[in-house]
């Protein structure tokens, strides 16, 4: 980016025209594709006109709103207990943040990419991945038997440092206080999995819903990670940039605008594991978590699945309306139940009557911006034989968030002719509101030095030689983040408890945006619908 | 020729000797480089050997009575395009044919060298001395020439020579050079030497030496590769996928894939035969069969003698390897023209992605990957890859996998057992001795336990026959099963069992 700056710097002083918005020349000739899934519905939904009166109208017992995971898990719900009187609108943000894409054939995930192993806690996860063939024995034991293709091949994880890389991503030979606080702490939340609230449940769990409800233990929420930290003696730099990276891989935040119960979660919670893999391991596929979103829509059946954004869901008498905008224009569903699966912040434009239910706009919760890149390649770039590429790739001391390699989990007698590198960079330093400003204006080359940034810092510029094509996906609001005393966020409770003829689902109930916290909501909205 | 004429092309002639000085031990340097490594060290070295050697020759020059100088100045000039001239095919040949001693002769042939371009200098100035120069303007000169050669030298080396012609045929040029001054000093300075004649002789018979060597550069290096092999080359190739490399030695052929021993002609029958018989010879109602790997048609020649085998389908990713097969006259006689047998189809696609997308079933399946020397190759000795297997394979067919050595390589050998029984096969593991392999091993794969190993063959085979094979599935107290885990993908076992096996084995 510095370079291009100069170089436009040089460009102006000379009195020459500079490039600002011809992409196909920027990126030195690279196609750079940037893609903002919902950002123009969205951004008309926040100035919401009135519609003109819908041209059809029908009527069905439930309606899904929104095609993330929790809308499409309330409707995988619905379908396999027998319900067929629901339709599910998709939304201009289709599959939500386990979105997906292709180059030529070559998959590739532009959100979430990967699932831990479902703890006994997450029943309703691992009745997904029984479904879906993933879990092929004991669904309900402690260790049940994974799909290999799907469990992450070795090697997973390596940590660039000081131009070499290292196995796993907690960094080693930073000296031994490092490694005695790393020790430390890992035994800490070692025995926090284990512990247990005064009315007996695990304190960390996932879904969050059935964890402990001990205030002696959700008092972690009053305070930032950083200072249970600093509290607690860990002081190490290696261990907090560690820990610092966690937080914003999770949750886009950093560790002193994370919760400490937060925190604590995304080491403790997971309890996970299988008959043929290590604890630790982690599902995935090429293009992320797509694959179990393709299950659910194959499950709820297309004949139900309508395209189309809602633009105003009234809740009137005992039965709810449902605007919304298609191809044809306006259209409406009058429904028994509706379930808003989409984001608080989309459900806040949507449903004049959120503050009727106890949900103030004040409620909602702050989002990160995220930027993620994919960069099709026409090779493999050389790897020292001593350690070779492996899925998950993370530069020390970056402020981006690593490159995983979508061709990882193929299993091929050699190297495939060609690659995807997904890279993640979630935006926790600087405030949302002025990051999300930025990159609506960016431009493609701007966007795609940070997108690259850690693929250069590994590779070099002779990287460049072998990419095909990029494309960027900005997720302004990508998720909410859990900071000091989102527990007690009143509004979240209320749209959790709320049981009329408007139904919430969204990973945004539970301040975390986790696959399964997401499904959970789908699930308990399905299962309310049932009866 | 005027005597000031002749002074300036003496003054040429200094160019042309100090840029070939430079050159020899550049080349030196870099080929020490080159097969030594630790490119600071070699340079080091080799320049401080070099001007060491320089001054000693310096030192000897005195001893060069008046009346010899321009003589000795022929022969030093032609001793130093014999010895640099071949310096570099002389290294490559002794690195290649004896290793140990190479460090030795690079340093002798570089001292060699060093001294007697160590002395031309002395020699020049002595000649040009005796011809009434001012000493002041004769050192001047002769030191500019001298530095201006040098910097022609290190810029040409590099940019143009190195990466051109290679460093054979630069050493071959520069020794030319050497011989040019030689032959031209005796031309021009004809009536001042003291045996005229024989100088000439002497320079035109290192002129053909040179000569012959620089047309012959390319033979010199086949030949030293062949010492590397050991043998012949008789082809090499590097394909998209891997550097092929096929030996001949009094009629034993052999294959490297990237420097790894596949196949020599003298016992590959055994290796191919153990491979496919076993379950050919129990399948007396095969029709279909599958050939995984295998690109050498070696195994296809040892299924092809079935005559109820009606269709053969070899997948092979790399079309260079099938088509060198298929083509080359001593190859074809040696895999019997399986290739190009009707009865046989190649498929040049990975294997793995080709069980992935196609649904055939074979009565007997022939499994011939690479060793799981790596993360990507492991994964082909996988329960998934096993499962995909076993939905090819009919449901009373046999399938056997290349499933490296059970004496030298038990672990790896008995995850692949575990890994194969857990992808729901029931196993019968072997192994028959290959000299040129060791002791190698084989599992077969069925969907129901039962197999039970021919009692005869009803093919022509040299190596098994009912005893052969009994012994084939009999291990020896020193090759028991080894409790090992299977292979899981996710932690990948096998890679580390192989590396620890392998690391083990002196060799």
């Amino acid at each position: 980016m510095q370079r291009r700056d100069f170089l436009r710097t040089a460009a102006a002083l000379a009195g020459l025209p500079v490039l600002t918005g011809c992409q196909q020349l920027l990126g030195w000739g690279l196609p750079i594709e940037v893609l903002r899934p919902g950002m123009a519905a969205g951004h008309r939904l926040r100035h919401a006109a009135a519609l003109p009166p819908p041209g059809s109208q029908r009527r069905v017992d439930t309606v899904i709103v929104g095609s993330g995971v929790a809308g499409l898990f309330a409707g995988w719900r619905l379908a396999r207990e027998g319900c067929r009187d629901f339709v599910l609108l998709n939304g201009p943000e289709p599959d939500g943040n386990a979105a997906a894409g292709a180059f030529d054939g070559w998959r590739y995930p532009t959100g979430a990419h990967y699932l831990p192993l479902p703890s006994p806690e997450s029943a309703h996860v691992r009745a997904l991945l029984a479904d879906m063939g993933v879990i092929e024995a004991g669904s309900d034991s402690l260790r049940p038997t994974f799909d290999e293709r799907v469990l992450v091949h070795a090697p997973d994880e390596r940590l660039w440092r000081d131009g070499q890389w290292q196995d796993g991503l907690l960094p080693r030979g930073l000296g031994a206080t490092d490694d005695a606080q790393q020790q430390r702490f890992l035994l800490h939340v070692k025995q926090l999995q284990q512990q247990h609230g005064a009315d007996g449940r695990r304190v960390f769990t996932v879904p969050t819903a059935l964890a402990s409800q001990d205030p002696a233990w959700r008092a972690l929420d009053k305070q930032s990670f950083a200072s249970w930290l600093a509290a607690h003696g860990y002081t190490a730099p290696g261990l907090l940039w560690y820990l610092d990276y966690c937080c914003r891989d999770d949750y886009g935040s950093t560790l002193a605008h994370t919760s400490a119960w937060a925190g604590l979660h995304y080491f403790a919670a997971r309890g996970g594991h299988a008959a043929n893999a290590e604890d630790g391991a982690v599902l995935t596929w090429p293009d992320g978590l797509n694959p179990l979103l393709r299950h659910m829509r194959g499950r709820i059946g297309s004949q139900r699945q309508l395209d189309g954004a809602a633009w105003r869901i009234r809740q009137q008498g005992k039965q709810v309306q449902v605007d919304y905008v298609d191809a044809g224009g306006a259209q409406r569903l009058l429904a028994r139940r509706v379930i808003v699966a989409t984001p608080l912040h989309v459900a806040w434009h949507l449903l004049p009557q959120l503050p009727a239910l106890g949900f103030e706009r004040a409620h909602l919760p702050p989002r990160a911006p995220w930027l993620v890149g994919n960069v099709l390649l026409d090779r493999f770039p050389a790897e020292p034989a001593s350690q070779p590429l492996a899925w998950d790739n993370v530069v020390y001391g970056s402020r981006s968030l690593g490159y995983v390699v979508a061709t990882h989990q193929l299993i091929r007698a050699a190297l495939p002719e060609r690659t995807v590198f997904t890279t993640y960079h979630a935006f926790a330093d600087a405030a949302p509101a002025a990051t999300r400003q930025w990159l609506a204006a960016a431009s493609a080359d701007a966007l795609f030095a940070h997108a690259t940034a850690d693929l250069y810092a590994v590779y070099g510029p002779r990287l460049r030689r072998h990419m095909l094509a990029a494309r960027l996906t900005v997720r302004a609001h990508a998720m909410a983040s859990p900071q000091p005393g989102f527990l007690a966020n009143p509004g979240l409770a209320a749209l959790r408890a709320a049981d009329g003829p408007i139904l919430f689902a969204h990973a945004d109930l539970s301040g975390l945006s986790l696959f399964e916290e997401a499904a959970w909501w789908g699930d308990i909205a399905a299962q309310r619908v049932l009866g | 020729m005027k005597a000031c004429m002749r002074d300036r092309l003496l003054i040429l002639s200094v160019f042309v000797v100090a840029s070939c000085g430079l050159a020899y031990e550049l080349i030196a340097a870099a080929l020490a480089s080159y097969l030594l490594g630790d490119s600071v060290l070699q340079f080091s070295s080799i320049i401080g050997c070099y001007l060491f050697a320089m001054g000693v020759g310096s030192h000897l020059s005195q001893y060069v009575k008046d009346e010899r100088v321009l003589d000795t100045f022929i022969e030093i000039e032609l001793l130093v395009a014999l010895l640099g001239g071949l310096s570099a095919s002389a290294l490559f040949a002794v690195f290649a044919w004896s290793g140990e001693s190479f460090r030795l002769t690079l340093y002798a042939l570089v001292f060699l060298t060093g001294a007697m371009v160590g002395m031309e200098i002395p020699l020049v100035m002595r000649l040009l001395h005796q011809r009434q120069q001012r000493f002041a303007e004769l050192v001047s000169r002769v030191l500019t020439f001298d530095y201006l050669g040098a910097l022609a030298v290190s810029l040409l080396f590099p940019i143009v020579l190195a990466p051109r012609l290679g460093l054979a045929r630069s050493a071959l040029l520069f020794g030319l050079s050497n011989v040019a001054v030689a032959l031209w000093t005796c031309r021009v300075f004809r009536a001042e030497l003291l045996r005229p004649t024989v100088q000439y002789l002497r320079s035109l018979l290192v002129l053909l030496v040179l000569g012959g060597g620089f047309i012959a550069a390319d033979e010199l290096t086949h030949w030293n590769e062949k010492a590397v092999y050991g043998d012949d080359v008789i082809h090499a190739e590097t394909t998209p996928y891997q550097r092929l490399v096929l030996t001949r030695w009094k009629g034993d052929l052999r294959l490297y894939i990237n420097g790894n021993l596949q196949f020599s002609s003298r016992d590959e029958h055994r290796y191919h035969e153990a491979l496919v018989h076993p379950v050919l010879g129990a399948l007396p109602w095969a029709q279909r069969v599958l050939i995984l790997g295998g690109g050498d048609g070696l195994a296809a020649r040892e299924v092809l003698k079935y005559p109820h085998v009606q269709q053969v389908t070899l997948v092979d990713l790399d079309p260079a390897m099938t088509g060198l097969f298929a083509r080359s006259a001593p190859l074809v006689a040696l895999n019997g023209g399986s290739l190009s047998n009707p009865r046989l189809r190649v498929v040049n696609d990975d294997a793995a992605r080709w069980l992935e997308q196609h649904a055939e079933v074979f009565d007997a399946i022939i499994v011939d990957f690479p060793d799981p020397s790596s993360f990507a190759l492991g994964k082909l000795y996988s329960v998934p890859l096993y499962r995909l297997l076993s939905r090819h394979l009919a449901d009373n067919g046999l399938a056997v996998v290349q499933s490296t050595s059970p004496y030298h390589a038990p672990r790896s050998y008995w995850s692949i057992n575990a890994t194969l029984r857990a992808a729901g096969l029931a196993t019968t593991p072997y192994h028959a001795y290959v000299p040129s392999f060791g002791e190698w091993g084989f599992i077969i794969a069925a969907h129901r336990p039962g197999y039970t190993p021919p009692q005869a063959y009803r093919v022509p085979l040299k190596f098994l026959d009912r005893e052969a094979t009994r012994q084939m599935f009999f291990f020896p107290p020193d090759m028991r099963p080894w409790q090992v885990e299977p292979n899981q993908l996710n932690d990948q076992r096998l890679v580390h069992y192989f590396e620890q096996d392998w690391s083990q084995v002196i060799r």
